[in-house]
């Protein structure tokens, strides 16, 4: 009882009532706390309900009832099932106010619902921050820069704005694995500026720590995306890699600018052609530059001179288209020659060739059999040591050529191992990322558990109650074994009685009928007789007594509880107070009465 | 003439590629220069990426003619570890027919033995008696093949029925000892269309202008601009944009023949050469 107490109390302080610190149970709810607590209760859930009630008692005792009265009423209308009047609220009852005020506990709305279903995280909060932040500068009305309230220069003038500059930054690189020389580390330590005061603007410093933030993040994962991709799959340490890459892209620019520049010397060959028009130009410019004082006899000797030129152009023409006429002939007959050259000395060594032959034949011609004979076994003798220099050469190559092959083949096996071992590397990389990541992300989730934890309110530890509801439902679970064990004992005892008493019933007949017989006869037996009725009546009755013993044992239990449950419920208390209220009412009665007749 | 014929031969190679996908040269006799190798390596085609196969291609390189024939290994057989080998053999005339026979030989020897040693006994005998026994019945004898016989192989009428009258520009080409490139993406084809060639100017009975199989490569390309005038075919494309190689394309496929800028002046030339 005392959990739901607390349980109780905690909520109607959320709710507002004042509630002091030593009140740990309902029982001692005055009746001035029971109606603020209802009346708050009651605001909260529903407003319009609440706003005409009264948070205190008032002195009058009319005006109490009423106000007891109205509040059952509103009580109703929110709908309580149990029986409830002016009564609960003015002369209480713990078991009533207790129902009461857990109907209206578990009414309350609850304001937790909106929290918990957005998603938890530090960005998260940080961009509801952001927009809380925003939504509250829209709602501000813009106005014109006269009537601006210093509150609005923040967010509605212009000189909050900044373009964004960025200024390259000098920060400390370290590579790892090399130590720093000491000089550098000194110029790092005095000398260099912190980063804040390096740019020249004020302003560009955190822009410009940003542009250089993300530069080193994209190119770092880039770097990383590029390693794994291709840097793994060349087999090489990553200097030498990117080494390789270095080079290869210089090669590529040469190559570009190369091939860019080649146009060049395609034009210089156009070059001559205008500088013959030049020439050509200048030489008919001093014509123009007579001056134009002695203009008529000029311009007879000008024309004079132009014709005089213009004829040994046309000579000069004509002697060039010859001398190219004569160029192209002379060029077909040099091939010519020379195609005839080189077939004539080709020719030729075939000829000293053949000529060599037929001076050896000539020479053997004399014995011509015999060395005819002699020839024919040279030549067989030496086919036969070529093929016998063959064999060995075979026994030689052979072995070698089969280990070149077994040799090649255990490479391209072990290429296939290493390639599956990459793959099996890169998925590892893979598997380390992904549980990176994770990592990341639960320690953030803890770390954001762990401080909701610690700002949650301390009062109600719900890890106390729920061992309570579980002590409590083994409680009952025991308890019902045990009940299911008494029920078949007094099952089973019940059926003994049963049976013994048929069997009694039996024994007396038959004992009965017995003795009866032999009764008629004989004086003793009949004694006996008279005995035996007497002892079945007497343990009759005494079974009787025993039964009625233990009905009226059960219900003096039953009234001991009765009588419990009448002395919580303060009937005496309430009565006298009752009492007392209905005389202050007669006397307020009589004092309005009074009034009236008065007045 | 059986003697100064079997001078003619130059030297024979082998080929061999294996499990590995390694394609390697094995072994020759008497010996071939790295150049040759190079380039003898690069017109097999075990070499290419494509997976093609020709039986038989022939060029020439330096003045030398040179003779590929291939053959897939099938089991069983004494050779093992190598699924494709091809014989190369080297010469100093054109007999495409003859050297095929040889190699045809020398193939199915070396199948048999599984080493080069027979191959070369039967290489040694034609090199020195101009005969050879061969493994169906009967022995193949040089003499068998004349040289007028292989200039004749071709058939010069399929030429004249693919181009009709402009077969005259390959005619004066040839006359004028211009530079023909043939064009076409099937080696086969390609062989078989530039060896008729040099029968239109049968007088001069020259087939040392056919280079009937060229790679647009560097030392390739060089020994080809030695010649002054050729019929060069090509397997790869491009060459229709090296307009330096050629004073008239034939595109064989499409049947197109094309006469360059340069050389356009050729029909209005008054020298001839004989």
């Amino acid at each position: 009882m005392e959990e739901v107490d607390k349980i109780l109390i905690h909520a109607l302080k959320q709710v507002g009532t004042e509630v002091s610190e030593e009140t740990g149970s309902v029982r001692q709810f005055s009746s001035e706390l029971i109606v603020e607590a209802v009346v708050r209760c009651v605001r909260v859930i529903d407003p319009g309900l609440g706003g005409a009630l009264p948070t205190s008692l008032p002195p009058g005792m009319s005006a109490r009832f009423r106000v007891g009265m109205s509040l059952a009423q509103a009580c109703q209308d929110i709908g309580y099932k149990g029986e409830i009047g002016y009564q609960t609220f003015l002369y209480s009852n713990e078991p009533e106010i207790r129902s009461l005020l857990m109907f209206l506990v578990e009414k309350l709305p609850r304001e937790s619902a909106e929290a918990s279903d957005q998603p938890q995280g530090k960005s998260a909060v940080m961009q509801r921050a952001i927009a809380a932040a925003i939504r509250a500068q829209l709602s501000v009305p813009w106005l014109p820069p006269n009537c601006r309230l210093p509150l609005h220069s923040q967010t509605q003038s212009p000189g909050a704005l900044h373009s964004f500059h960025v200024q390259r930054l000098s920060l400390a690189h370290c590579s790892p694995g090399k130590k720093p020389l000491k000089e550098v580390k000194d110029y790092l330590r005095d000398i260099l500026p912190p980063v804040t005061a390096q740019p020249s603007h004020h302003a560009s410093v955190v822009a410009s720590i940003l542009e250089q933030h993300t530069a080193e993040l994209s190119a770092a994962q880039e770097w990383d995306s590029e390693w794994n991709s291709q840097g793994l799959l060349s087999r090489l340490k990553p200097q030498e890699y990117r080494s390789r890459k270095l080079t290869r892209l210089r090669k590529r620019i040469e190559e570009q600018l190369r091939s860019a520049a080649l146009p060049s010397p395609e034009s210089a060959s156009g070059g001559p052609r205008p500088t013959g028009d030049l020439s050509e130009l200048l030489q008919t410019e001093p014509s123009t530059s007579i001056p134009f004082v002695h203009q008529s006899d000029s311009d007879v000797q000008l024309r004079q001179q132009e014709e005089q030129l213009s004829l040994q152009e046309q000579q000069l023409c004509s002697e060039v288209d010859q001398l190219t006429a004569d160029m192209k002939h002379m060029i077909v007959t040099h091939a010519q020659v020379l195609d005839e050259l080189k077939q004539r000395e080709l020719g030729n060594s075939e000829k000293e060739e053949k000529m060599q032959v037929k001076k050896k034949t000539i020479d053997l011609l004399p014995d011509s059999d015999d060395n005819l004979q002699k020839l024919k076994a040279l030549v067989e003798a030496s086919a036969k040591r070529v093929v016998h220099l063959a064999s060995q050469w075979e026994k030689h190559r052979a072995p070698l050529i089969d280990e070149h092959r077994r040799l090649k083949e255990i490479c391209s096996r072990q290429d296939l191992e290493s390639s599956q071992k990459l793959s099996e590397i890169k998925s590892v990389h893979d598997k380390i990322r992904v549980s990176t990541e994770e990592a990341k992300k639960k320690e953030e989730t803890y770390k954001q558990l762990v401080t909701e934890l610690e700002n949650l309110p301390q009062d109600a530890s719900r890890s106390a109650y729920t061992q309570r509801i579980l002590e409590i439902v083994s409680n009952i679970k025991k308890q019902k074994e045990e009940i299911t064990k008494i029920l078949s004992d007094t099952k089973d005892l019940q059926k003994e009685i049963n049976s013994l008493t048929g069997k009694l019933d039996r024994t007396f007949a038959v004992t009965d009928e017995l003795v009866f017989k032999d009764a008629k006869k004989d004086e003793s037996v009949r004694k006996s007789y008279k005995y035996l009725a007497a002892l079945h009546e007497n343990c009759n009755q005494l079974i009787q007594t025993i039964e009625y013993t233990g009905t009226i044992l059960r219900e003096i239990r039953d009234l001991e509880e009765q009588i419990e449950t009448e002395n919580g419920s303060k009937t005496v208390a309430n009565l006298e107070r009752i009492l007392s209220d209905y005389k202050a009412i007669r006397q307020e009665n009589s004092a309005l009465a009074a009034k009236v007749r008065e007045g | 003439m059986a003697a100064t014929e079997t001078q003619l031969m130059l030297s024979v190679g082998l080929i061999e590629k294996d499990v590995n996908g390694d394609t390697l040269w094995v072994w020759c006799y008497p010996s071939v220069s790295s150049d040759l190798r190079q380039v003898l390596l690069s017109k097999c085609c075990l070499t290419q990426d494509s997976r093609d196969f020709h039986t038989f291609v022939f060029g020439q390189f330096c003045r030398t003619w040179f003779y590929i024939s291939t053959v897939e290994v099938q089991e069983p057989t004494a050779l093992n570890k190598v699924t494709h080998f091809s014989i190369v053999v080297t010469a100093k005339d054109f007999n495409p027919e003859k050297y095929a026979a040889l190699s045809r030989i020398l193939c199915r020897m070396y199948i048999k033995h599984g080493s080069p040693v027979k191959m070369m006994e039967a290489y040694v005998t034609v090199l020195t008696k101009g005969i050879c026994q061969s493994d169906e019945n009967g022995s193949f004898l040089i003499k068998d093949y004349d040289i007028r016989k292989a200039f004749l192989a071709g058939s010069v009428k399929d030429v004249v029925s693919q181009f009709g009258l402009e077969t005259i520009i390959l005619y004066t080409a040839l006359m004028l000892k211009k530079r023909i490139v043939v064009h076409h993406p099937r080696i086969e084809a390609l062989l078989e269309f530039t060896r008729v060639l040099p029968t239109l100017t049968w007088h001069r009975k020259d087939w040392s202008i056919l280079h009937p199989y060229v790679h647009l490569t560097d030392t390739e390309l060089e020994d080809l601009k030695k010649c002054p005038g050729y019929v060069a075919g090509f397997v790869d494309p491009e060459v229709s944009n090296r307009s330096d190689l050629f004073d008239v394309y034939v595109n064989l496929p499409d049947s197109v023949i094309t006469v360059s800028q340069s050389a356009k002046g050729m029909f209005k030339e008054k020298a001839v050469c004989f």
